[in-house]
């Protein structure tokens, strides 16, 4: 790869960064945006430990609220006394925070791994989670700790009152997170966390401690997952116990796994999505249902997550392979969609008789104003369910022949090491005789 | 340092429950020489290299490398100690490409150790390293491939790949021609023979031309005991050795 092509996506992420409060200057819509700059690197460390050294937390959340704390008392120590130091600096604070909380933790932690570890972790985040009730004066108690991020030394003008600005400084540091993070991948502690993800027992082999491996890339995840936490007390100007506890623990391996944890742009793709839905709250009170829906498509259907669909795709994306695919495509998207429909029309409707009843029956759902409770729509959306299902089956063999088809296609450029399309082509087999065996045993 | 045996094992025992599996082993390996260890199958051989490797505790005994007691220590030390092995079920990062495989044995032994301030592709004498070792497994052509995907018999030479990677000097290999075809086992041999030049071999081997054909001195390990070293043909001639396990040997070969 030549520098060129290895810049551009850092090039277009930079981009991105500048040219989005552009296309969405809302306030809401800059405030999203922040939330995705912070998410993406606590997705990202979270993913050093689950993708990169196979190790499953369940309590990562740890050190992304400590992180946080501990630069909202930082930013109110360096307000009451003038310290001279400038805010954007003050994210360092939490992570160094995250590094020093995931040292000694760690060191017990990643005495094992597997299931052993799992547990571990999510024992010292309840821990943690019950000290931040009890220990008020750290943890702020049901208040949480307020702070402000405009009392800091003022550099050049910026106060970081508006919110525009804490943006552009959230956008700068997760640029920096995300290249030290991309950047960590590629040295030989990062490679063999990857060795020590595959086989435990020869990286022991080949001269590493498996433990030292684990510790060292368990307190990296800690220090960025602490800047994050950082970013987020000073985007907030709030820390609440809330975020030491299970809650963002779960969000941060929804996020992972949903973006794809075998590629390095998986946690972001996974961090921009969920963090978007979040702000389907403001639509919908059932919207962790379709979260956790979505969850568990993932898992049973493209456990390579939204980064291993794509990658997939840009393997087959040449002019032949997307003439075969798009047809299929956009022959599975009508009853498909439909199906999508109908399930939303299911779940709004069941929330809205079971949560929303007092407010009376009647409701609007994408531009259909009906009774909750009127016999005629529960009919209609059962008959809209049902009927897309079955159309969707029948035209799910017709994507998976245009998948082979797309895929024989591309056998000149062999690439073992892409996700299997749906239809299971063959591996090793040889162009011509192969396509009619996966056509056969597709149909 | 240099007139202490390669490898030497002393009162060595190993119980796994009540049930006794290694009673007692005695041995020295000479540097430089290639040592077999033969013995019909349940007889602990596996179980002796989990002992030396450091992969099972000892119940009791001493174990030398070069001199230096190694008793206790844990697999990764006594890698660093200078003593590499393979395993019986091919144990290599199926995720990672060949040549990544091979560039992970030969990290430590460059001192990179634990390094993350240097960019891994620019690690000049660590690629040199791998693409040496990769020519030498004959795996070049395939570098770029995840190993899990090579055929079998390149999994074992991988295997190989990555236990000389580190430059042991002690170096041991626990049936690494198990599950192969005549013609792969020839190759495998001349690889082994090829790998082990200059450095001291401990060989699992149940395939008796290969065992003959390869080492200098075999050990017969029976019930947990080594109850013979000698050359090949005093081996071949040893009454004891004839009854407890070459007379079986046609019938359990495969």
């Amino acid at each position: 790869m030549s520098v060129m092509t290895r810049a551009l996506p850092w090039l277009g992420g930079i981009a991105m960064i500048l040219i989005l409060p552009h296309v969405f200057s809302s306030g809401a819509a800059i405030s999203i945006m922040s939330l995705i700059g912070f998410a993406i690197i606590f997705a990202l460390s979270y993913n050093i430990l689950l993708g990169q050294t196979g190790i499953l937390s369940f309590g990562h959340a740890v050190y992304y609220g400590l992180g946080g704390f501990i630069t909202a008392h930082a930013l109110n120590i360096i307000a009451a006394n003038k310290l001279p130091i400038p805010l954007p600096l003050v994210p360092l604070v939490g992570g160094i925070a995250g590094l020093l909380f995931a040292a000694p933790l760690g060191w017990v932690s990643t005495k094992r791994a597997g299931t052993a570890f799992s547990m571990i972790s999510l024992g010292i985040g309840e821990l943690v989670a019950a000290c931040s009730l009890i220990l008020r004066g750290f943890f702020g108690g049901e208040g949480g700790i307020s702070t402000s991020r405009t009392s800091t030394l003022q550099l050049f003008g910026l106060t970081y009152g508006p919110q525009i600005q804490v943006y552009y400084l959230i956008g700068v540091w997760c640029l920096i997170c995300s290249g030290l993070m991309y950047a960590f991948t590629r040295t030989p502690l990062g490679q063999i966390c990857n060795a020590v993800r595959d086989n435990p027992e020869r990286a022991e082999f080949v001269g590493y401690s498996t433990h030292m491996v684990r510790f060292l890339a368990f307190c990296i995840a800690g220090f960025f997952a602490g800047i994050a936490g950082g970013l987020a007390a000073i985007h907030y100007e709030i820390v609440t116990s809330g975020v030491v506890g299970a809650g963002p623990s779960g969000f941060v391996l929804l996020m992972t796994f949903i973006g794809g944890t075998g590629f390095f742009i998986g946690p972001i793709l996974g961090a921009i999505l969920l963090t978007a839905m979040q702000s389907l709250s403001d639509i919908t009170g059932a919207w962790l249902l379709y979260l956790g829906m979505l969850f568990v498509l993932m898992v049973m259907y493209a456990p390579g997550g939204l980064a291993g669909l794509l990658l997939m795709h840009r393997q087959v994306a040449t002019r032949q392979g997307l003439t075969r695919l798009v047809p299929a495509y956009g022959f599975a998207a009508v009853p498909g969609l439909s199906l999508f429909a109908g399930i939303i029309f299911f779940i709004e409707t069941s929330h809205h008789v079971l949560v929303k009843s007092a407010e009376g029956m009647q409701m609007r759902l994408l531009g259909f104003s009906y009774e909750a409770d009127s016999p005629t729509a529960w009919g209609l959306i059962a008959a809209l369910i049902v009927v897309s299902y079955l159309a969707f089956r029948r035209t799910w063999p017709i994507v998976a022949t245009a998948w082979t088809e797309a895929t024989v296609g591309e056998r000149s450029v062999p690439d073992d090491s892409k996700p299997k399309p749906p239809a299971k082509a063959n591996v090793d087999g040889s162009a011509s005789n192969s396509r009619s065996t996966i056509t056969a045993a597709v149909r | 340092m240099t007139n202490a045996p390669a490898l030497k094992l002393v009162d060595l025992h190993k119980s796994f429950g009540v049930t006794p599996i290694i009673r007692g082993v005695e041995l020295a390996v000479r540097q430089g020489e290639r040592h077999a260890i033969i013995g019909p199958n349940g007889a602990g051989k596996s179980t002796l290299f989990h002992l030396i490797s450091g992969r099972f505790p000892l119940s009791s005994g001493h174990i030398w490398l070069k001199g230096e007691e190694i008793t206790g220590l844990a697999p990764f030390e006594i890698n660093r100690r200078g003593l590499s092995r393979s395993f019986q079920v091919t144990n290599i990062f199926p995720r990672l490409s060949v040549f990544e495989n091979v560039r992970c044995g030969v990290l430590w032994s460059l001192g990179y150790r634990y390094s993350f301030w240097q960019g891994i592709e620019r690690l000049r004498d660590a690629r040199e390293r791998a693409e040496e070792i990769l020519e030498q497994i004959n795996l070049t052509a395939r570098r770029d491939i995840p190993a899990g995907l090579l055929s079998y018999a390149e999994q074992r030479s991988l295997e190989i790949g990555i236990t000389i990677a580190g430059g042991a000097d002690v170096i041991m290999l626990d049936e690494p021609t198990a599950g192969m075809s005549h013609s792969e086992t020839d190759y495998a041999v001349d690889l082994i023979r090829k790998v082990s030049e200059g450095k001291t071999l401990i060989i699992v081997e149940h395939d008796m031309g290969v065992v003959f054909d390869l080492a200098d001195r075999i050990s017969v390990l029976v019930y947990g005991q080594v109850i013979a070293t000698d050359t090949p043909e005093r081996i071949r001639s040893n009454a004891a050795v004839q009854e407890a396990y070459l007379g079986t040997a046609e019938h359990a070969d495969e």
